[in-house]
């Protein structure tokens, strides 16, 4: 998936995961309000709810994004597992040529060292 | 008890069914059935408390009526209120029987009773408390849920996003299944390439499908045995190898090194994606080793030409080339090595198998079993990627399309067919062990002549070899003679460089060389063809005299060339100058070359002959006649050996007067 801006899609329905839970606390906090025995403080409960309604409100919007570029998951229409193997014998190659190259620099150092 | 108890009977109509009207068209109708309960509601009703009601009536007025002749009793009201108590509870008693009785009672009506000012408050604050106490509750709950989403969310996040992350590599398959347990969301890893070319492959794999679980963190995590990963060897068998020890202890060492680190302590989440990784590629690998040796055991059996199968074990193959070269091929898990462990077994049967092979031919290729040992260890890593290399073309068939440089090895036709792969590969090992011996023939000769130079020629191919043989003749050793005018001076130079190829395609050696002059070439005037080639085939035995003969022969003709220049009539014979003194004496220079000196490869010999001998040949061992006589020069270089010739001409023009 394309990164849009700083967030990849991942990014973005984590943050909605948190503003859910933010959501709750919200509903928590309101409930307790009303349970104070001195009665509610209206300015308080006020706050909350509208804190609430704009998180409802964006995570409406995220989610809506998110579902329209949301597709099928198509397992590995373009499969790599050959080029894959090919990586791993080059990679075998590059360690035998390089304990080559070490095996002959060392033969050469023993050669300066004892001339 | 003065009022007679007098008992009422009613009876009740029959319970039959009685018709209520009938319609003109014949429906009949009959009142509708009436429920238990009503009936009982009826029976209550009928209940006529009225004799109960008079009777007080009577009392009053009777307790009235003999009450005001006589003054009021302080407690008459209480007496009064005390029987009205007695007749509500006698009712409500007879309606508790009933009720005991099993009969529904449905009470008609009943006036509340009107609550006090306190009491009312008292049921508001009772309410307000309650309700106050729900929204509390609601608000622990919800806080409460809100704590333990946060978390669930943290744990999927760190789930989800190293999925996400292994996705980008390998394939994630979904089962939605119901559910198992909780936190298995059925995904699996597929490592099975479905772009196999289908007709290569025989088994798939039992790793190729990866669970994915959870760990206690709630973390990904995949259950894989390092030992279920078999990684390819390959060897030669009876030789303790020292290098593959070597390597499967650092492979060892890393994969512990790998588990150490991830064991009990808490990873990261990147070094857990990585450790996941890494396991995956170390499953796909294996299961790449697998279909590799899978294929190698199909096409040993079919091949009947250039290899045999000798042993055949679990997970282990030993083939026999015929040369008394065995190698074996084998899948072993991490940390264990077959040439240790299979050390005794393989000797066992090597000597059980090959009993034609006699102990002379040992002896006489001991100081090539040196060589090739030597020349094995280095090589059985760079036979493994080899036969993976040659096979991965014919698993992933032509879909990945690779840059044919890297597949140029393989000639294109040979590559397709997937029974003629192992005779390829084992050619090309025969080839190399051959061609092995070769180079140590060819390092012998040129370590001994110290102007000869040896250079090797990349072939890309893994059939052929190719070597150069050089020798130059130094500038400095010629005479300034040589400076003439420029345009004619790649005419009139003599030729300074000399090469001799070796070429060595499979086992059959070819030798190439400049030899003579050729005399149609010199009008052409080019260098390359001035000199005819020689080509031809050589055996390893004779390798190191031949390419001493022709070095030789170069050497013989330079000296002709500048002899010839300086203006001497000089008799070239094949390994000989002859020059002609006064009273036909003929001196002469002769080359012997032998590989197995140990001084130096090419000798020179001076002979002065005697014309009035019978026919006598410059012949290195001649021994007949006093008339011949030789002198060893000794192994002279190149600058000694035109010094030589330069005396020789001055010997001759003082001779001859010139």
């Amino acid at each position: 998936m394309d990164p849009q801006g700083q967030t990849t899609s991942l990014q973005r329905l984590q943050n909605v995961e948190k503003r859910i839970v933010k959501v709750l606390e919200l509903a928590g906090g309101v409930m307790d309000e009303l349970a104070s025995p001195l009665g509610p403080r209206k300015d308080v409960v006020q706050n909350h709810c509208l804190e609430f309604m704009q998180l409802i409100k964006d995570i409406q919007v995220a989610l809506r994004d998110e579902i329209k570029s949301a597709c099928e998951y198509r397992p590995f229409e373009k499969c790599d597992y050959g080029s894959r193997i090919a990586n791993e014998i080059c990679y075998q190659k590059v360690e035998f040529v390089m304990s080559q190259l070490d095996a002959m620099k060392q033969t050469i150092d023993e050669y300066h060292a004892a001339v | 008890m003065d009022d007679a108890m007098s008992l009422q009977l009613s009876l009740d109509k029959l319970p039959i069914k009685r018709l209520e009207s009938i319609e003109e068209n014949g429906f009949e109708r009959f009142p509708s059935d009436v429920d238990n309960e009503e009936k009982r509601l009826s029976l209550i009703r009928r209940i006529d408390f009225a004799w109960a009601v008079e009777k007080d009536e009577e009392r009053k007025k009777q307790k009235k009526s003999s009450k005001e002749p006589s003054t009021p009793w302080q407690w008459q009201g209480m007496i009064e209120n005390l029987q009205l108590a007695h007749q509500e509870l006698s009712v409500i008693i007879d309606l508790i029987n009933t009720v005991e009785a099993n009969d529904a009672v449905t009470v008609a009506s009943m006036t509340r009773p009107k609550l006090l000012p306190n009491e009312a408050l008292s049921d508001l604050a009772v309410s307000a408390a309650t309700k106050l106490q729900c929204y509390r509750q609601v608000g622990k709950y919800f806080k409460q849920s809100a704590k333990a989403f946060e978390q669930q969310v943290a744990r999927e996040a760190r789930f989800y996003g190293a999925l996400i992350r292994l996705q980008q590599n390998w394939k994630v398959k979904r089962q939605r299944q119901p559910a198992i347990g909780p936190g298995n969301e059925g995904f699996t890893f597929d490592l099975f390439d479905n772009t196999y070319d289908q007709a290569a492959i025989i088994r798939s794999s039992l790793m190729s499908t990866v669970r994915v679980n959870h760990d206690a963190a709630g973390m990904l995590a995949i259950n894989v045995s390092p030992n279920s990963c078999h990684s390819l060897q390959f060897g030669f068998v009876g030789t303790q190898s020292d290098d593959t020890q070597g390597k499967s202890n650092e492979n060892k060492s890393d994969s512990e090194h790998h588990l150490g680190e991830t064991g009990k302590e808490s990873l990261s989440d990147e070094g857990c994606v990585k450790k996941t990784n890494s396991l995956l590629r170390e499953v796909h690998k294996a299961i790449f080793n697998e279909q590799v040796f899978d294929l190698v055991n199909r096409e040993a059996f079919n091949t009947s030409t250039v290899v045999s199968v000798t042993g055949i074990r679990e997970n282990y193959l030993q083939l026999s080339l015929g040369q008394r070269t065995s190698v074996y091929l084998s899948l072993v898990s991490s940390g264990q090595d077959h040439t240790r462990v299979e050390g005794e077994l393989t000797n066992n049967v090597e000597n059980a198998i090959l009993p034609f092979e006699s102990s002379d031919g040992m002896k006489h290729d001991a100081k090539w079993n040196t060589i090739k040992k030597k020349g094995q260890f280095s090589n059985s890593t760079c036979y493994e990627i080899y036969i993976q290399q040659i096979y991965h073309e014919l698993i992933f068939g032509r879909g990945s399309e690779k840059p044919t440089s890297s597949g140029s090895r393989l000639s294109g036709a040979q590559a397709k067919d997937g029974s003629s792969l192992l005779s390829h590969f084992f050619m090309s090992l025969a080839h190399r062990i051959f061609s092995t011996k070769v180079l140590a023939e060819l390092e012998n000769v040129v370590c001994k002549v110290p102007y000869l130079q040896l250079i090797s020629n990349p072939t890309w191919h893994s059939r052929g070899s190719s070597w150069t043989l050089f020798m130059e003749v130094p500038r400095s050793i010629l005479r300034g003679s040589q400076i003439k005018t420029v345009e004619y001076c790649e005419k009139n130079t003599i030729k300074r460089q000399f090469w001799t190829k070796v070429v060595v395609n499979d086992d059959c050696i070819i030798v190439k060389a400049e030899g003579s002059p050729n005399v149609a070439g010199l009008f052409k005037g080019k260098s390359e063809e001035t000199h005819s080639i020689n080509k031809y085939n050589c055996n390893l035995a004779d390798l190191g005299v031949v390419i001493l003969q022709q070095v030789a022969s170069q050497i013989m003709n330079w000296l002709h060339q500048e002899a010839l220049m300086v203006g001497i009539k000089v008799n070239r014979d094949f390994l000989s100058l002859s020059f002609e003194l006064e009273q036909g004496e003929t001196l002469g220079l002769v080359a012997n070359v032998d590989p197995e000196d140990v001084e130096g490869g090419i000798s020179w010999w001076l002979v002065m002959e005697d014309s009035f001998a019978e026919e006598q040949k410059l012949h290195i061992n001649a021994t007949n006649g006093a008339s011949e006589y030789r002198k060893f020069l000794g192994h002279l270089s190149l600058d000694l050996l035109y010094a030589t010739l330069m005396d020789f001409v001055s010997l001759c023009s003082g001779g001859s007067g010139q």
